[in-house]
């Protein structure tokens, strides 16, 4: 049974839910099913974590209708996300019970044309809103006539199902707006004889019982997470019985407990979930209590430390408490606190860390270590609808900023340092394969934001396709390799005259390099050769993007009432130590 | 025994352990929806690790029935 509330929780809950929140949400629910209860779990779900949820319930089984229905209240509520959740009961029809009552071939046919029936929903769907779409794939039913017989059976109804799984997930493979939800694997997890509960089935056509609904409203709030950008990007750990067993100031270098055998083996399984996110493109940072030369031994040269030194963008190792090592760290990695998530064995520390900063995911691990691994498979705050190449970089290019760091600190003065970088800046105008991290960074980045305003994928093609937007970004190199692309500017054409900046805004990861100068230098120019006389740009204040706040007058920008103006006389010059290269 | 009754049936249905009578029902219980009826005794289930069967579960018109139904279980609810 997962750690879930009951559903009754969910559902009065949902009644005392007031307030503004931070972010905003509206769902369209579809089903072949009864899903009652799943609004009110998926919206106190979504206030946990302040976000307003506003959820379209389509009526029973009726989920044909409201996308075919080009004026269907599905289309009129204007969702982010819709969820259709189909079952192979009502897919199948009688098939699900009698599939041998037809031929082999008959029952290809058969899933072809259910595909067909699917996709041609999909398309009308894709073709009508900008919702993102995410349709549950069918659960495998345990139960075959032919019993153990069944996996020799050619096409055997256990193939169908999983034919028709495989056709919607290839189908969609590449798509932007539609996602295939893996609803068996949540089976595989929970189990079919708890997810399915004959008796709730009879009684209300319930094919995900009570006990569990819970549990698939934390699934789809996965979606939820990833749409909105609130991603956690970064890990910070302990050390001493959280990635090895014991104390390495008490039990020594060959004391702790760290290897193939048990318990030794739980912590190295815990490293090795952590770099399979890493690699993916989850930080690690380390903030231990502890002293330094005794833990550093342990990280280069324990035969069994799964995790290396180049996969922590940061290493707190000292004496300090948690929460000023958190703050340096924070500082160091140059990222927002509330995207971390704090793993430490201590609830004293735990406890400490919450208090001050509420926005970090604390992470309850138990004294056991054999549950670290679950614990961290079942964090559902990693989820994205994209992995990009930066993504998959993203661990590389903090240890390369640790690295310039120290470099930074050892050069006299800025501009020394900046000029033995060899920065790079490519600036281009964004196209179908710069997109999706393009949006990335829209919807995530939220410290030198000018204007945090957040786009999805559709809306920035949108602006692309516009002659009044230019939709740019840029792309940083310096001698220890490729950024990626981590600058994004959309200028808006007010006229033949003016432009305004609608959207300014860099990766905090090359930030204090005066790469933003070159990227203004750039767009000045660009104005000036089109005979604009002025740009004019807003700096929209948050809680976050105070880094960006002096921008706008360091580039020359005057204030005229609640806006910002920059008057071209000439082109301007870029920073002597930036090569750009306009493509 | 019947404390906890009480206690689930007020978490539910959101009225105060005090208003409880065995009379109520969907009649007179504002959040006693068909599908809160069943949430209700869903709980009830994993509360007294019991399970209703199907004719029980169709039979419930109030509170009076779910008690004869758990005292059927062995359950005591009149403590």
């Amino acid at each position: 049974m997962p750690e879930e509330k009951s559903l009754s929780y969910y559902i009065n809950k949902s009644k005392e839910i007031t307030g503004v929140m931070d972010r905003k949400i509206r769902i369209g629910l579809l089903s072949s099913f009864t899903i009652n209860g799943l609004k009110e779990i998926l919206q106190v779900k979504s206030s946990e974590r302040n976000i307003s949820c506003i959820v379209y319930e389509a009526p029973y089984n009726q989920y044909s209708q409201e996308i075919l229905n080009q004026e269907s209240n599905l289309y009129k509520f204007l969702p982010d996300i819709t969820f259709l959740i189909i079952d192979a009961r009502s897919i199948f029809g009688e098939i699900f019970r009698f599939p041998y009552s037809i031929s082999n071939s008959d029952r290809e046919q058969f899933v072809e044309e259910k595909i067909n029936e699917i996709k041609n929903l999909i398309d009308k769907f894709v073709e009508k809103t900008n919702s993102k779409l995410v349709i549950s794939k069918l659960s495998i039913p345990t139960f075959s006539p032919n019993g153990i017989f069944e996996s020799k059976m050619e096409y055997s109804f256990q193939n169908m199902v999983e034919d028709f799984n495989h056709k919607l997930t290839k189908n969609y493979l590449i798509s932007e707006n539609v996602f295939a939800y893996d609803f068996e694997k949540f089976v595989t997890k929970n189990g079919e004889d708890h997810i399915f509960d004959y008796s709730q089935f009879f009684f209300g056509d319930l094919k995900i019982s009570m006990e569990y609904l819970p549990a698939f409203g934390q699934e789809l709030m996965k979606y939820v997470i990833a749409y909105l950008g609130i991603t956690k990007k970064c890990i910070v750990l302990d050390l001493d019985n959280t990635l090895w067993g014991g104390i390495i100031g008490e039990d020594g270098f060959n004391g702790i407990k760290l290897g193939p055998e048990p318990p030794g083996n739980a912590f190295m399984e815990f490293q090795r979930v952590l770099l399979s996110l890493h690699q993916r493109g989850i930080i690690l940072a380390i903030n231990s209590k502890n002293n330094f030369e005794d833990a550093i031994k342990v990280i280069k040269e324990h035969p069994h430390m799964v995790l290396k030194e180049e996969h922590f963008a940061s290493m707190r190792i000292n004496w300090k408490d948690k929460v000023t090592n958190m703050k340096e760290l924070i500082q160091e990695i140059n990222i927002g606190s509330d995207s971390l998530v704090f793993i430490d064995d201590d609830p004293i520390n735990r406890e400490f860390v919450k208090s001050i900063f509420p926005e970090i995911l604390v992470v309850d691990i138990s004294n056991d270590s054999s549950t670290y691994t679950s614990i961290i498979e079942n964090i559902i705050d990693f989820s994205v609808l994209k992995i990009t190449d930066e993504d998959k970089n993203r661990g590389k290019m903090y240890f390369k900023q640790k690295i310039i760091t120290e470099l930074e600190e050892s050069t006299p003065d800025l501009q020394t340092f900046l000029s033995q970088l060899d920065l790079k800046i490519s600036i281009k105008e964004v196209d179908e394969f710069t997109l999706p991290r393009v949006s990335q960074l829209i919807l995530k980045t939220n410290q030198f934001n000018l204007t945090t305003k957040r786009y999805q994928e559709t809306d920035i093609e949108k602006m692309i396709q516009d002659a009044n937007f230019i939709v740019g970004c840029a792309q940083v190199e310096d001698k220890f390799g490729d950024n990626g692309i981590t600058g994004v500017f959309i200028i808006k054409k007010e006229n033949e005259k003016e432009w305004v900046l609608d959207t300014f805004l860099m990766s905090c990861r090359i930030m204090g390099r005066d790469i933003e100068k070159g990227i203004m230098a750039y767009i000045v120019n660009t104005a000036y050769e089109h005979k604009v006389k002025k740009i004019k740009a807003d700096f929209l204040p948050t809680q976050k993007n105070k880094p960006i706040e002096n921008f706008l007058p360091n580039c020359d920008f005057e204030k005229e009432e609640n806006s910002w103006t920059y008057a071209i006389k000439s082109k301007i010059k870029f920073p002597e130590y930036l090569k750009i290269q306009v493509d | 025994m019947s404390e906890k009754l009480y206690q689930i049936i007020s978490k539910v249905m959101k009225i105060d352990i005090a208003d409880i009578t065995d009379e109520l029902g969907p009649e007179t219980i504002e959040n006693w929806t068909s599908f809160n009826g069943y949430v209700l005794l869903n709980e009830l289930e994993t509360g007294f690790m019991v399970k209703f069967t199907i004719n029980e579960a169709m039979d419930v018109k109030n509170i009076a029935d779910i008690k004869r139904h758990l005292r059927n279980k062995e359950i005591n609810v009149d403590e």
